[in-house]
């Protein structure tokens, strides 16, 4: 989460938007942005149904699975990869995106 | 005779198979090497005067692909008494301003060993050159009676903060040795980035 707070900036320039969800209430995520001085939106998922929607909701267990998704302005997920996040990696496929439009707002995300 | 014959192909089906595993083992790249001038050139990236022999390379993994190393050394006096130092690419934080990343940064260092804080020291420095800031510090832990004396250096590589720290832990009635303190500053005043750093390139 730390890492993605560093790279706000980067990725305002590539016109990205990073939030967090988890299955913790409101109050907890208060205290874990302020620990860690998050000023990204952390969303509280506790009913699951987003866990659900992106396949990180093992069943049984009251936590999601670690997982960055890439969404474009299109709606369609670009980029999936599981565990811990791989910034460097996050980086240069939202500069690739941007580069070919598809995070551009003044475009819809059209190429 | 056929019997013989298998016996001689488990053979050197075996020994292919060791030969293969022999095989299997990548040479150990090191990250580093050594200039004329006795600096380490660490990955083509970084220069710098290594500490004297007695000190021992420190490499964490740090699992986001960022750059943490430095240099251990024990202490005479037993434990806790151990003097170690680092660069960081990433110090704890987020923020590219110096008084504030200080801030988050000493919220959880050395967070673990739950040290109660005393600021000695706070200047502005020249660091890999552009401004920076030193911030020394004392722990102390009254109920394991330990005590760490600590400097931390941030500097700016682009437009992110980067760290350089160095911990000295002893007893509560150990004294700390300031030389190692000096081979540090040596060690910081001697860092050099040769290349933009990846965030540079983007």
């Amino acid at each position: 989460m730390e890492g993605h707070q560093r790279n706000l900036y980067l990725y305002e320039r590539f016109n990205a938007r990073v939030l967090g969800v988890s299955r913790d209430d409101i109050i907890t995520l208060k205290y874990f942005a302020k620990s860690l001085d998050l000023t990204f939106p952390l969303l509280s998922n506790v009913t699951a149904f987003l866990g659900v929607s992106m396949d990180v909701q093992p069943e049984g267990r009251p936590i999601f699975g670690r997982r960055t998704v890439i969404i474009d302005k299109t709606g369609i997920i670009r980029y999936v990869r599981d565990g811990s996040p791989d910034y460097k990696d996050i980086l240069l496929f939202l500069k690739k995106m941007n580069q070919e439009g598809r995070l551009d707002p003044t475009t819809g995300g059209k190429p | 005779m056929k019997r013989k014959a298998l016996t001689i192909l488990s053979f050197l089906l075996l020994a292919a198979w060791l030969a293969g595993c022999a095989t299997m083992e990548p040479p150990k790249k090191v990250p580093y090497r050594l200039s004329p001038q006795g600096t380490v050139i660490w990955e083509d990236e970084f220069e710098f005067m290594p500490p004297p022999p007695d000190w021992k390379l420190l490499r964490v993994e740090v699992g986001e692909n960022d750059i943490n190393f430095g240099f251990m050394k024990s202490d005479p006096g037993g434990y806790p008494s151990v003097t170690s130092f680092a660069y960081d690419e990433e110090p704890f934080g987020c923020t590219t301003k110096f008084e504030q990343r200080e801030k988050e940064f000493f919220k959880r260092f050395l967070f673990n060993a739950i040290l109660q804080f005393q600021i000695l020291e706070r200047k502005k420095v020249q660091v890999v050159g552009g401004e920076g800031l030193a911030v020394t510090v004392e722990g102390k832990d009254p109920v394991k009676k330990e005590k760490v004396r600590a400097t931390v250096i941030f500097g700016k590589r682009g437009e992110r903060i980067v760290g350089f720290y160095i911990t000295q832990w002893r007893p509560m009635d150990g004294s700390y040795d300031l030389s190692a303190f000096e081979i540090f500053d040596k060690f910081v005043n001697s860092f050099k980035f040769l290349k933009k750093s990846f965030y540079e390139t983007l």
